[in-house]
């Protein structure tokens, strides 16, 4: 099994989700599976599928802030990527190289953040459905869809975290529990950082070994027909309203 | 008319339910729940469509369950969806 790597890039928000979906499409037409690192310039809002955009998000503060909002393709919840403070994966390839019960392949697929983790001092483990927790502190979040036989799961692995600015963005109603909920978050949250005091670069190198290991692979970029695609949805879906608040 | 719940050891969810003429027109179900696949959304928000409001939560959780199909819910189960339901509706 010849993995395709995808090297880390940076995107806008729309991009990123696009990216996802047209190698997604790539591989239920017979492409490589593929393991994609990324992250997101500038800063994002990402939604859950099933989320409703105005509970979550302060859309006016976002605009403000230069920060896209963007819906994703897979359930789960709102997450804010810095694109300092978190490096982003996709893994994405055929059911079948994939335990069929979907928690079981949350926790192969997690157990590869767990490794790389590992390979920098960070002890961590898969706390289902979807997290991966330091201590009990959540330091990465997944979330995983399959459609037409193929797998994609993504997922974020924190490496800092500005807990202020991402409760400024989404959204709590009351102040007081806003508070209160970033005195929480700083308790139930970490990132690589909080744990070890390494260049991010370092962070990244242990990612990919961590995500790579026993694995053949080789270094690609994606297809001229892929980038293609995915501009195409990013315009056509992601970018647009329609998608982005349809709950 | 909505109820919402963190579900213990799952997910959020919220529950509104639209309603006309003493009947169900149509649930949103949002929150941070997965669904596999995610398209079956559709057939559970319009699985209670036309039902009276005073269905019964047993009833509601059927009707969510054929509806579901083999589709698969991960964090919220129907039963769940049909006790906000009926605490929505009152």
């Amino acid at each position: 099994m010849m993995w395709r790597v995808i090297d880390y890039q940076e995107n806008g928000a729309f991009m990123n989700m696009a990216i996802d979906e047209a190698v997604q499409e790539s591989v239920a037409a017979g492409g490589p599976p593929t393991i994609r690192f990324y992250g997101w310039n500038p800063d994002a809002v990402s939604l859950g599928y099933f989320q409703s955009l105005e509970k979550e998000v302060d859309s006016e503060k976002c605009a403000a802030k230069g920060v896209d909002i963007v819906r994703r393709r897979t359930g789960g919840g709102a997450v804010y990527h810095d694109k300092y403070g978190e490096i982003t994966y996709s893994v994405i390839g055929r059911e079948s190289l994939f335990p069929k019960d979907i928690l079981a392949s949350y926790r192969l697929i997690c157990g590869w953040v767990v490794d790389s983790l590992g390979l920098i001092g960070i002890k961590s483990e898969f706390k289902p459905i979807n997290d991966i927790v330091v201590n009990g502190k959540k330091i990465s979040g997944n979330a995983q869809t399959r459609r037409g036989g193929v797998l994609l799961q993504h997922g974020t692995i924190l490496y800092s975290l500005d807990v202020e600015r991402m409760f400024s963005l989404l959204r709590v109603s009351d102040e007081k529990i806003k508070d209160k909920m970033i005195a929480g978050a700083k308790e139930r949250v970490t990132s690589i950082l909080r744990e070890r005091n390494i260049p991010r670069e370092d962070a990244y190198e242990a990612i990919f070994e961590g995500f790579t290991r026993g694995k053949d692979f080789e270094i690609a970029a994606i297809s001229a027909e892929e980038a293609a695609r995915a501009a195409a949805l990013a315009s056509s879906r992601y970018a647009k309203p329609e998608w982005n608040r349809m709950r | 008319m909505k109820a919402e719940e963190k579900i213990p050891g799952g997910k959020l969810v919220c529950v509104e339910v639209a309603a006309s003429g003493g009947n169900v027109d149509s649930l949103r179900i949002t929150g941070d729940f997965f669904l596999h696949p995610e398209d079956a959304i559709a057939r559970l928000e319009s699985a209670l469509a036309g039902e009276p409001l005073t269905i019964s939560e047993a009833d509601a959780e059927s009707k969510l369950a054929s509806a579901l199909g083999n589709a698969q819910l991960i964090g919220v189960s129907c039963q769940d969806i049909a006790r906000l339901f009926r605490r929505a509706v009152g």
